[in-house]
């Protein structure tokens, strides 16, 4: 068997952790390789040596056979290996064709000469299928029309073996088909390609082999066809994996909220809710699904008080709170898992134990007469990373900084669910997390929804809203387009509702 | 906490470790002749004017006696700030302090109780505690000049060398000296006009304390409004400001204009050239800072030190006037004022130091 | 262990500085060590002049902390110097035209030029809140509005019998300056304004350690989305962090004028201002290290004087090298993080 790249027995320590243990990692000529892991796994520390960002302190990297020795990323690229970053790295009021020559201008005497720059990016386009136009501006295109230009950037300077790092994160479900399609053109093509993910079930739908890696070891690699994907779980997490939510039956309760015909701007001043209207009920998860940026940020922000309502009411446990400031409401009994955890959820220079009063600071027993009581701050904050399971070098004293994403979200997660609030306002709560991390958080907010709480979960991935919710509300562009029971619905459907296209029959 | 408290705790120690090797170092070696100090006032050493003036005078001693000289420049204007400038001197062995202007009067009032082994030379200025009653202690020299005298000869001589046009002023602060330069170039103008058959007016609209003496920015554009204004002769009186208005008007004499600048308190010729060796500095009125400073020193030497006297250099004692040589005014114009020079030593002309009825 | 390597980083800087100042003094003809010898024991070398160390760390406490606080709070005060003119027009005004015991008459000075630093800074962080204007725009905008105001009061209203140009002495009733502290000191400028100036040390720590008010602007300074998701009324707060930033300033521009100085003159930006953000930056932004670089720069300040008496360093360049110090240390601690993360990165590749 022919191997392109292979990374023979691994080894990376850092101060106090060692993060790769004899890893080996072979990638065959013309295949997709998925990479899986849970974060902190030691996915982004292999891959970082691939590109000559650490030297490994031992083990080495052959590439066509070859033994090489890659101190900095130059030297992969020369080698044919290209790097798609979660993170794009465009100038965003450059074009695309700018963007793809950056760094290897092609110049006549001191001109630039894009001329031919832009034919090629175009017939590369049309070879793999990646329709992208070489005269858009970055800042005019789509985040999944971004993703296709780093990859022409891999092209162009004639990668071989292209590596996708957490690829789907940033996508809609139809970027994501389109992505699929794009990478198995890549392959008819002759490129090889190692897919580092955390989802299960795009390995499943794309990958031909897959290497496990858990806590620095490689745990194994299997042929994806011959495995099931709760066994590839099973793998990543060391244990069993539980994907069916548990969920009892029950009766939903009174309306704890209700939003009447509310109409509200986005930043931009274009109307970003148009009449919409909703009730979420006591003992019931209401699902928001809708593509990214058709109101539901607005709505959240206009439920929670952060953005001014132009017209229209919110009804709070039958309390008109419509024009009520932030705090009122927290206080009221309305919690917020925000979308953005890094930005709203947390005060990243705070030591956990302040995150966790961030809200709460002002009641007794953390705070008396406005002084700080520290020993009830630290004491509250021990017993939620206790029952939280949230893990930091320094417990109650970690800046919220150098927590990994998952215990961020799970240290907010538990705050707000610790208010005992009556309506939980959950908006991507699983958002670039790991299996893990994910069922513990959905238990989490099944548990509420059982103790008769209230809970609206906003999220773009589908498969969460399905199998969470009570009830299946869609936006699209703005507007209800209808209340669906997930049991008499399924995923073309609400797929379809997401486009703006009415259900069939109301099931309210 | 630990670390807070051991922050403060090793910023104590670092002050007590140098204050306690400091007590056991020996003083100074004692110096072998006479130190003679000074602390400037605001404005840098070479203002061309009164830092520059006093300097001058005492580096002149300096070379010609052989001494130790030294000058200070105070992080500020507040009598603080000038009078630990006088304590550093003092400590480092400097015992013969001269100070130029007023603003060290308060200053040299508790420097001449509090280092009663020192001497002080107060140029433009009497001790007072604030109070403007006058108490020169037996350690100090209270110096001042007849300004009304030296700009009452600049104006006579610029009135002379234009014949007519429109002059104007810009003062630095208002105060006493400075207004004495004004009240006496206007008279100067005025005798001019009644004696010598000038027609030179001043509007009250040319007449302008600026309120610094280190504004330079302001200096020009109050000069360049003058000059627009139609003013031919402007007396800057003014350290800073008065560069500022030097700058216009050599700016505008390089363009071909009409620009002339009467310098003060030194001979200001030098500054005022724009293109070879042709000037803006019409004439300058001047005080004989140096030769005060100068004269200060040699007395303390000669052990003639006049301690607790207020000393008044002008006209009859030839510390004040215009310079000897004046390029830009006339032969004849230079005699005419050398003849009114003498008037005023010989006492057939006075001029009053008060405002009297002129402008501002 | 952050603190440690906080004073680890200040200290690092203030090597740094003075060895930024030993080049210059050898490059200027004289013997750095005497310089340094000379220096410090100007500073320090009988009471007079530690007691003038601390009058002059006085005021610098005051507008380091008025910095450091705004800092914390995410906000940039360059303004101290606007807001420690209006502080000290308001206390020159008072001390000069309020008969009253001075028992009342020194607090009720100290308050008004709390106020009045206060409402200086608080425009720029109303203007902030409300419009979005850079706090740095517009204090610096309120310095020369204070410098223009300052310039047109004293002559109009405060002016000494012939003086335009600075205002009246301030009368003993209403000096920061007292017999027994003056006597401690033999004679020295030290002032009331030094336990002020430690109390106020104390009380800012506490509001930004201890306090509810210090959790809530603090939260703002570092992530204000986080704090405004959290029910924090952030432009409240910027208006807030401003007005105690200046309150500080304030109560700098009251001890400087009726402490350190004995009266107030016109056309002067006072450069504790400025200096206080250097402070700020050597102090790491905590009230504690605010004192220690206040008397760090105290000892400079006062010192340096005597450096020029004792060497050949001419007065011009000693306060090139004086503020060479004062830049490399500031600027030093951004170099040690540099060079922290030079090594951290070493040690990752070795």
């Amino acid at each position: 068997m022919e191997y392109i790249v292979e990374m023979l027995h691994i080894t990376k320590d850092f101060p106090g952790i060692r993060a790769n243990d004899d890893i080996t990692v072979q990638l065959r000529k013309g295949e997709i390789h998925a990479l899986l892991g849970e974060n902190g796994a030691g996915k982004s520390t292999l891959m970082s040596i691939l590109f000559g960002l650490y030297r490994p302190d031992a083990g080495v990297i052959k590439v066509r056979g070859n033994e090489v020795a890659i101190h900095n990323p130059n030297v992969a690229n020369a080698l044919g290996i290209g790097m798609v970053h979660q993170h794009f790295k465009l100038v965003h009021n450059f074009t695309v064709t700018e963007n793809i020559i950056l760094g290897m201008e092609p110049t006549v005497g001191p001109m630039l000469q894009t001329r031919d720059a832009a034919k090629r990016i175009k017939a590369l386009s049309e070879q793999y299928g990646l329709n992208v136009d070489p005269d858009a501006k970055i800042e005019d295109i789509s985040v999944g029309m971004q993703q296709r230009v780093e990859i022409i950037k891999m092209l162009y300077r004639n990668a071989e073996v292209l590596i996708f790092d957490e690829p789907t994160a940033v996508l809609t479900p139809q970027e994501i088909t389109d992505l699929m399609q794009i990478i198995r053109n890549l392959i008819k093509e002759g490129k090889s390609i190692l897919l580092i993910t955390h989802k299960l079930k795009e390995i499943k739908a794309i990958a031909d082999r897959c290497t496990v890696i858990r806590r620095g070891k490689v745990v194994d690699t299997v042929d994806v066809a011959d495995v099931a994907e709760s066994r590839m779980a099973e793998m990543m997490v060391g244990r069993t994996v539980n994907f069916t939510v548990d969920k009892r039956d029950q009766e939903r309760g009174e309306a704890v909220l209700s939003i009447r015909n509310l109409n509200v701007l986005s930043s931009r001043k274009t109307q970003a809710l148009k009449n919409f209207s909703l009730d979420v009920h006591r003992g019931e998860i209401l699902g928001l699904a809708g593509v990214d940026g058709n109101g539901q940020t607005e709505l959240v922000e206009a439920l929670t008080g952060l953005r001014k309502v132009e017209s229209g009411s919110i009804l709070f446990k039958g309390r008109d709170i419509t024009h009520d400031d932030i705090h009122s409401r927290v206080m009221a009994g309305m919690a917020h898992i925000p979308e953005d955890r890094q930005k709203r959820g947390l005060v990243l220079d705070y030591t956990m134990e302040d995150n966790f009063i961030l809200e709460i600071y002002g009641r007794e027993p953390y705070s008396h007469k406005g002084f700080l009581n520290r020993k009830a701050i630290r004491d509250h904050a021990e017993k939620l990373i206790r029952d939280f399971d949230v893990r930091s070098g320094q417990g109650a004293l970690s800046m919220g900084r150098t927590l990994s994403g998952g215990n961020q979200q799970k240290a907010i997660v538990g705050r707000e669910i610790d208010h005992d609030p009556e309506l939980l306002l959950a908006v991507q709560p699983t958002r670039g997390l790991d299996v893990g991390s994910i069922e513990y958080i959905h238990k989490r907010l099944v548990e509420q929804r059982n103790n008769g709480k209230a809970v609206l979960l906003v999220s773009l991935e589908l498969d969460e809203i399905m199998d969470l919710s009570d009830r299946i509300a869609v936006i699209s562009h703005g507007e209800l387009t209808g209340v669906k029971l997930p049991k008499e619905t399924n995923e073309s459907e609400i797929g379809l509702m997401m486009a703006g296209i009415a259900g069939a029959g109301g099931t309210e | 906490m630990k670390s807070k408290i051991s922050v403060v705790l090793i910023g104590i120690l670092l002050v007590l470790a140098v204050a306690g090797c400091a007590k056991k170092e020996a003083p100074a070696p004692a110096a072998p002749s006479m130190k003679v100090g000074m602390v400037t006032d605001a404005g840098t050493i070479d203002d061309k004017s009164f830092n520059q003036g006093t300097w001058e005078g005492v580096l002149r001693a300096g070379t010609e006696f052989k001494l130790d000289t030294k000058y200070l420049k105070p992080s500020g204007t507040t009598e603080a700030d000038y009078l630990k400038e006088i304590g550093n001197l003092y400590d480092a062995g400097y015992k013969f302090i001269v100070t130029p202007g007023f603003k060290f009067e308060t200053t040299i009032f508790q420097a001449q109780t509090k280092y009663a082994d020192a001497k002080f030379v107060l140029i433009d200025g009497s001790p007072h505690a604030g109070d403007w009653k006058n108490v020169v202690g037996p350690n100090t020299v209270s110096i001042f000049f007849a300004e009304h005298e030296s700009g009452f000869v600049a104006g006579v001589a610029a009135a002379l060398q234009m014949k007519t046009g429109s002059f104007g002023f810009i003062g630095g602060m208002e105060i006493p000296p400075v207004q004495k330069f004004n009240w006496g170039f206007q008279r100067g103008v005025d005798y001019a006009n009644k004696n010598l058959g000038t027609k030179i007016t001043i509007k009250a609209e040319n007449v302008i304390y600026q309120g610094s003496f280190d504004n330079v920015a302001a200096g020009q554009q109050i000069a360049a409004s003058m000059y627009d204004k139609g003013v031919t002769v402007i007396f800057a009186a003014a350290g800073g400001v008065g560069v500022g208005a030097i700058n216009e008007a050599k700016a505008r004499a390089t363009a071909g204009k009409t620009a002339w600048i009467v310098g003060v308190d030194v001979d200001q010729y030098a500054d005022g050239i724009y293109t070879g060796d042709k000037s803006v500095i019409l004439t300058s009125a001047m005080k004989r800072i140096d030769v005060a400073a100068f004269d200060m020193i040699k007395a303390e030497l000669d052990k003639t030190f006049p301690g607790g006297k207020t000393l008044t250099f002008d006209a009859k004692n030839n510390g004040v006037g215009i310079p000897a040589k004046n390029p830009n005014l006339a032969p004849e114009v230079q005699a005419k004022v050398e003849e009114i020079f003498k008037l005023m030593q010989n006492g057939t002309i006075t001029v009053p130091a008060d405002q009297g009825t002129f402008i501002k | 262990m952050s603190r440690f390597k906080n004073l680890f980083t200040a200290l690092a800087a203030v090597v740094l500085g003075l060895l930024a100042g030993a080049v210059f003094m050898a490059l200027s003809g004289s013997n750095p060590l005497a310089g340094f010898y000379y220096l410090f024991r100007g500073g320090l070398m009988n009471m007079e002049r530690i007691g003038n160390t601390l009058a002059s760390a006085t005021t610098l406490v005051f507008t380091g902390l008025a910095v450091a606080f705004s800092f914390k709070t995410g906000l940039f005060n360059i303004g101290a110097s606007g807001q420690m003119l209006m502080g000290g027009l308001t206390a020159t005004a008072i001390g000069l035209s309020v008969q009253m015991p001075r028992m009342i008459l020194l607090p009720l000075i100290v308050l008004a030029a709390a106020a009045a630093g206060a409402l200086w800074a608080a425009i720029p962080g109303f203007l902030k809140a409300k419009f979005n204007v850079h706090e740095v725009v517009a204090t610096i905008m309120m310095n020369w509005i204070a410098y223009w105001t300052v310039y047109y009061t004293i002559p109009a209203y405060f002016k000494g019998t012939f003086l335009e140009t600075e205002s009246r002495r301030i009368p003993a009733l209403a000096s920061f300056r007292v017999e027994w502290l003056t006597n401690i000191f033999r004679g020295s400028y030290i002032n009331m304004g030094v336990f002020l100036a430690l109390t106020a040390v104390i009380v800012i720590a506490i509001i930004l350690e201890k306090t509810t008010l210090g959790f809530e602007l603090k939260a703002v300074g570092f992530n204000r989305y986080a704090a405004e998701y959290a029910g924090i009324h952030v432009p409240k707060n910027i208006v807030l962090s401003m007005s105690i930033s200046g309150i500080l300033a304030g109560l700098a521009g009251a001890t400087y004028y009726l402490g350190y100085a004995v009266n107030m003159q016109i056309g002067v930006v006072p450069s504790a201002g400025i200096d206080g953000i250097a402070v700020a930056l050597l102090g790491a932004n905590s009230p504690w290290g605010v004192l220690a670089s206040s008397l760090f720069f105290g000892i400079l300040h006062s010192g340096k004087g005597f450096m020029n008496a004792m060497t050949k360093v001419p007065p011009e360049i000693g306060d090139t090298i004086i503020a060479i110090i004062i830049y490399f240390a500031a600027t030093g601690v951004l170099f040690t993080r540099l060079w922290e993360r030079i090594t951290r990165k070493w040690n990752k590749e070795a």
